[in-house]
């Protein structure tokens, strides 16, 4: 046994926190980039249940509408419609969802003060209430015997004016919110 | 103990905090799985990015040699795993650069070299590493 090195698991202190300060340092100049341009990746609100979309004005290009079975907070199958808007722009967004603790009703809000800019959006709502205008508006139907492709409606463009809208799903490949605020705040609800 | 001493000879915290923030990390584009298969998602990435840390934290006990590469990588892909998986709401990434420093920190010595320490237990401690 004389001629065997004895060895031992050690870790090297300076290696660990030289590492981890880079580590945090390149995560830090990673966020702070996407906080300068506001920009966040495939950003899923999924799961949350009924929550309600409001906004003055949305313009955006590329939209398409049809039918589908979807789960809610409440149920597993509730009817309701599919958005998909390939790029879109967003006056005075505010998205809220109230939920009751106790005995009362606390409602956690976002909200951008300026214009915020989505691409790829995939939004599933329950009830759509708007002023809305389209361009190339074709609504067509199809023979199909899965209902859910019996219906479709595309535009090239869409602009939807003091909406809100019920939502159960929302989810957006990158999405741009410059002067965001999130509160969580208790209401009075009847 | 058997698994003392196998414990002993590879980076065994740093490879453990590894796995869980690779697990972590795929825990968001597993939820989105209606979504995440559409083309042209990014989530597709964060499913990649967090496959590839748990497989590089399972490497790590087996080729405790190769821990410091596998350890640099791990940070650098933990941070990027901020785009398209959300890097598991940001524990999974946090978790993975601790992980993956400790992957690079990690070293065999001699034990006579170990801080002032004397060799207490040579039965558990020896080993030789390849």
């Amino acid at each position: 046994m004389n001629g065997a090195v004895v060895m031992e698991s050690k870790t090297n202190k300076k290696a660990f926190w030289g590492a981890l300060a880079a580590g945090l340092l390149a995560l830090g100049i990673l966020l702070v980039s996407f906080g300068v341009s506001g920009v966040a990746y495939a950003v899923p609100i999924a799961g949350v249940g009924d929550f309600y979309v409001e906004f003055d004005k949305l313009e955006g290009e590329g939209y398409k509408f049809y039918p589908k079975l979807g789960e809610t907070s409440s149920s597993d199958a509730a009817p309701q419609g599919t958005n998909i808007i390939e790029k879109l722009t967003i006056d005075n967004l505010q998205l809220y969802k109230d939920f009751q603790v106790g005995g009362e009703w606390i409602r956690v809000k976002i909200q951008a003060s300026k214009p915020v800019q989505i691409s790829g959006l995939q939004h599933d709502a329950g009830l759509i209430e708007a002023n809305a205008k389209f361009q190339n508006l074709a609504l067509a139907e199809n023979n199909s015997t899965d209902w859910t492709k019996q219906f479709q409606q595309t535009s090239s463009t869409i602009i939807l004016e003091n909406a809100k809208l019920k939502t159960h799903y929302l989810f957006q490949e990158t999405i741009n919110m410059a002067g965001m605020k999130l509160t969580v705040e208790k209401i009075d609800k009847k | 103990m058997v698994f003392k001493k196998w414990r002993h000879t590879r980076p065994f915290f740093g490879a453990i905090l590894t796995v869980l923030s690779g697990l972590m990390i795929l825990w968001v584009p597993l939820n989105l799985y209606l979504s995440t298969f559409l083309p042209g998602s990014v989530a597709v990435i964060g499913l990649m990015f967090g496959g590839l840390i748990t497989l590089m934290g399972l490497m790590s006990f087996f080729l405790p040699s190769a821990s410091k590469a596998l350890g640099i990588i791990v940070i650098f892909l933990s941070i990027l795993s901020v785009i398209g998986a959300l890097g598991g709401f940001l524990f999974g990434t946090i978790f993975g650069i601790i992980g993956g420093a400790l992957l690079t920190a990690w070293q065999m010595v001699p034990a006579q070299e170990s801080a002032g320490a004397p060799v207490a237990d040579a039965a558990a401690q020896a080993a030789k590493t390849g």
